[in-house]
C-alpha cells in the first residue's frame, strides 16, 4: 500500500452563528494515497464542499470551526496549523479548483497575472519569469495562443476556458494534492468531458493526488480510483470505483446509482428519485440518519446508529444490513453495472 | 477613446445649454427683481421701471437670455446691478476659497473613510465598526449648521481654542498657518457629513466583495490576508465607490452654503445665498453654470476612472458590461 498523503480522521466541524454552533460535518474519515483520485459523492447539503474547505482551512473565514478530529497531511495535523502556516501550504502543496470558474477568477486582473501570482507567492519568481511560466502553463492546459490569452481578462473567455485557467492556476506550483470542488458542474456537457480528460492527463503526468467532489456518479465513475459516499455530514460507504458500482452495500449508494438516467429507460417513465430530502444536522433523525428515506429500514435502524464498519479490505459501509442490502440489490438487478456516465 | 471623449464633450455642451435655459427662466420667473431690492424702500414705481428698462430687465425673456448667452460666449459673465461690478471679480476669489475648504474636507474624509471602512468590513460589529456606525448616524441626522454652531459655542467661545469664524484673522491675510487654524472647525463639520456616507459605502462595498468567489480563490492560492484585501478585494470594491465620488464632485463648489454661512467663510455657497437675496441674476447664473460644469466633469471623470479600474468597462464600445 502506498503512503497516504491525506488522512482525514473523524472530522467534526461546525459554523459559529448567532444562535450557537451549527454542525456541518459529523465524523468524516477519508484517506487519499499518493497519485490516487478519490471522489466524494453525495447530494447537495451532504457536506462535500465543507469537507474540502476544511482541508484548506478556508472555512475559518466563514466562521467555521473544527470540533473534533484531525486532518493529517503527510502526517502533520492541518487543524493545529496557524493560518500563516496554512498560507504556505495553500497553492503550493494543496491547491483547489472551484465550482464556477467565471466567478472564481478575479475580474480586474488578467489571467496571466492571476496564474503568475501563485508562482510569485510561493516560488519567489520575478515578474517576467512568472509570466513566462504562466504562459507555459496555459499552453499545457490546452489554451490556444497562450501568449495572447495570458493578457486577457476572465470576461473575455468562455466558461470552459476559464476552468482551464483555474486548473492552470491550481497546478502551476505542482501541488501534491488538488481538491476539485465540482469542477465541471457549471459547464456544458462537451466541455465537461474535455475538462475531465484534461484533469486526468495532468494527474497522470504530474502524479498529483486528487480529491474530486461531485454529485454526478457519472463523473465519479470516469475519474475515481476510490469513491466515498457522503450523507448528512458523514461517510456512509467507501470502496473502489468497481466495488461501489458493482456491489453497493448501502441503500443510499444504491439510490444514487439508480438515480442516474440511463439510455434504456423509456421516455415518459419517471426518473428514479430517493424519496424525501437530506436532513439538516441540527435535527438528525434518531438511529441511522438515512432511515426515514430507506426502503430497508427496520426498528433497529430507527433506534441505533450504525458506525462505518470494515466490510472488506479498504471497503467500509455504515449500514446494519450491509450484506443483505448488497444481495438484494444484486437480485433486483437495479444497479447499473457499467460505470460510464455520459 | 478620443471618439468617445468628443462625443461626451458634444453631449456636455448640450446639457449645459439646457441647464442654462431652464435656470435662467426659473430665476427670472421668481417674483421680485434686483432693483426692487436695491432701491430704497418707498421709492416710486416709476423710478424702478425706469431703472429696470435701463438695465435691460424689461426686454422679453428670450432676448435677455440671448444677450446673456452672447456675452457668456465672449467670456463675459456680466455685471452686478448694484455698483456694476464684473461678476468674475467677485466670483473667482470665492471659488478658490470654497475649493480650499471643501477640497481639504473631501480629501481628509476619503483618507479616513476608505481605510476605516475596509478595516470595519473585516471586523463587522466590532468596537471600531460600532463607533463608525454612531458617527454615520450623527453625520446623517444632525444638521451640519447646528453641529457647526455647537463647535463654535464650546471650542471657540468657551474654550477659545479655535477662531469663531472667517478665513483669516485681521491683518493675517494669506498666512498659511492662520488659514489652517481657521479651517479646522468648518472642516470638522464637513468631514462628519462626508464621512457618514463614505464610511458606509466603503464598508458595504468591501463586504460585498469579500464574499465573492475570487476572494476565496485568492486565499486558496496562499495569498496573505493583506494581499487578499488590498489587491484582490479593494480593486473591485472601488468600482461602486468611484460612482459616488463622481456624483459628489460638484459638491466641492456648491455644497457648503450652510457651513460657509455659519463660519462666515467667504466662499461660493455664501455668495450664492447673498446674491439670491439681492436677485443678482448674473452672479446666480454664473454660479449655477459653474455647478453644472462640475456635474458634467464629475460624471465624465467617474466614467473614465471606471474604465481604468474595471477592464469589463470599455468606453465608447457597445457590449461593454458595467459591473
Amino acid at each position: 500500500m502506498a503512503e497516504p498523503i491525506l488522512e482525514i480522521r473523524n472530522l467534526k466541524t461546525g459554523f459559529v452563528t448567532e444562535s450557537g454552533i451549527v454542525k456541518a460535518l459529523d465524523g468524516v474519515s477519508i484517506t487519499i494515497e499518493k497519485g490516487q483520485v478519490v471522489c466524494l459523492v453525495g447530494e447537495s447539503g451532504s457536506g462535500k464542499s465543507v469537507t474540502s474547505l476544511n482541508v484548506m482551512r478556508l472555512s475559518d473565514y466563514d466562521g467555521g470551526i473544527v470540533l473534533e478530529g484531525e486532518i493529517l497531511f503527510h502526517g502533520e495535523d492541518l487543524v493545529k496549523k496557524s493560518q500563516e502556516d496554512m498560507r504556505k501550504i495553500r497553492g503550493s502543496k494543496i491547491a483547489m479548483i472551484f465550482q464556477e470558474p467565471m466567478n472564481a477568477l478575479n475580474p480586474v486582473f488578467t489571467v496571466g497575472d492571476q496564474i503568475a501570482e501563485t508562482l510569485r507567492l510561493h516560488k519567489g519568481m520575478s515578474k517576467e519569469e512568472a509570466q513566462r511560466k504562466a504562459v507555459e502553463m496555459l499552453r499545457k492546459v490546452g489554451i490556444p495562443e497562450p501568449e495572447i490569452r495570458a493578457k486577457q481578462y476572465p470576461h473575455e473567455m468562455s466558461g470552459g476556458m476559464c476552468q482551464r485557467v483555474v486548473i492552470a492556476m491550481a497546478l502551476v506550483c505542482r501541488p501534491e494534492l488538488v481538491i476539485a470542488d465540482e469542477p465541471t458542474t457549471a459547464l456544458d456537457v462537451t466541455v465537461q468531458a474535455q475538462i475531465l480528460d484534461l484533469l486526468r492527463e495532468l494527474q497522470s503526468e504530474l502524479h498529483t493526488s486528487i480529491l474530486l467532489i461531485t454529485h454526478d456518479m457519472g463523473v465519479a465513475a470516469e475519474m475515481a480510483d476510490r469513491i466515498a459516499v457522503m450523507y448528512a455530514g458523514t461517510i456512509v460507504e467507501e470502496g473502489t470505483v468497481e466495488e461501489i458500482f458493482s456491489q453497493p452495500h448501502h441503500p443510499y449508494t444504491i439510490g444514487l446509482l439508480n438515480s442516474i438516467p440511463g439510455f434504456e429507460g423509456q421516455r415518459g417513465t419517471e426518473l428514479y428519485t430517493i424519496k424525501g430530502s437530506i436532513p439538516s444536522l441540527a435535527n438528525l433523525p434518531t438511529g441511522c440518519r438515512f432511515h426515514p428515506r430507506c426502503p430497508f429500514a427496520t426498528d433497529k435502524c430507527r433506534a441505533e446508529e450504525p458506525s462505518l464498519l470494515e466490510i472488506g479490505s479498504g471497503r467500509r459501509a455504515a449500514c446494519w444490513y450491509a450484506e443483505e442490502v448488497a444481495l438484494k440489490a444484486k437480485e433486483q438487478g437495479a444497479v447499473i453495472v457499467s460505470g460510464k456516465g455520459e | 477613446m478620443t471618439e468617445y471623449l468628443i462625443r461626451r464633450a458634444v453631449q456636455s455642451v448640450l446639457v449645459l445649454f439646457l441647464v442654462s435655459v431652464i435656470s435662467f427662466a426659473l430665476m427670472h420667473a421668481a417674483p421680485g427683481g434686483p432693483l426692487m431690492v436695491m432701491l430704497p424702500k418707498g421709492g416710486s414705481q416709476q423710478a424702478i421701471l425706469a431703472q429696470e428698462k435701463n438695465a435691460g430687465l424689461l426686454d422679453p425673456m428670450p432676448i435677455q437670455y440671448l444677450h446673456w448667452l452672447g456675452q457668456l460666449l465672449h467670456g463675459n459673465l456680466g455685471y452686478t446691478y448694484k455698483n456694476h461690478v464684473p461678476v468674475g471679480q467677485i466670483l473667482w476669489p470665492t471659488v478658490g476659497n470654497t475649493l480650499i475648504l471643501m477640497g481639504v474636507a473631501w480629501v481628509l474624509s476619503l483618507l479616513i473613510a476608505i481605510p476605516w471602512g475596509i478595516y470595519n468590513s473585516t471586523r463587522t460589529y466590532g468596537i471600531s465598526d460600532n463607533i463608525s456606525t454612531v458617527l454615520a448616524y450623527l453625520g446623517f441626522a444632525m444638521p451640519a449648521f447646528w453641529f457647526g454652531i455647537l463647535l463654535q459655542e464650546f471650542l471657540s467661545l468657551d474654550l477659545n481654542w479655535f477662531p469663531l469664524s472667517d478665513m483669516y484673522s485681521m491683518n493675517k491675510q494669506g498666512n498659511i498657518g492662520d488659514l489652517i487654524w481657521h479651517l479646522i472647525l468648518p472642516v470638522c463639520v464637513l468631514v462628519l457629513v462626508f464621512l457618514a456616507s463614505y464610511l458606509k459605502y466603503s464598508r458595504a462595498s468591501m463586504l460585498e466583495v469579500l464574499h465573492m468567489d475570487y476572494v476565496r480563490t485568492a486565499r486558496a492560492k496562499g495569498a496573505p490576508e493583506k494581499h487578499v484585501i488590498y489587491r484582490h478585494a479593494l480593486r473591485n470594491a472601488l468600482i461602486p465607490i468611484i460612482t459616488v465620488l463622481g456624483l459628489d464632485l460638484p459638491n466641492l463648489v456648491s455644497g457648503a452654503a450652510l457651513t460657509e454661512n455659519v463660519f462666515n467663510w467667504p466662499g461660493m455657497g455664501r455668495l450664492f445665498v447673498e446674491m439670491a437675496f439681492a436677485r443678482e441674476y448674473a452672479v446666480l447664473m454664473a454660479i449655477t453654470m459653474l455647478g453644472a460644469v462640475f456635474v458634467v466633469i464629475g460624471n465624465l471623470l467617474a466614467d473614465i476612472l471606471y474604465a481604468i479600474v474595471d477592464p469589463r468597462v470599455q468606453l465608447g464600445k457597445k457590449g461593454g458590461t458595467a459591473a
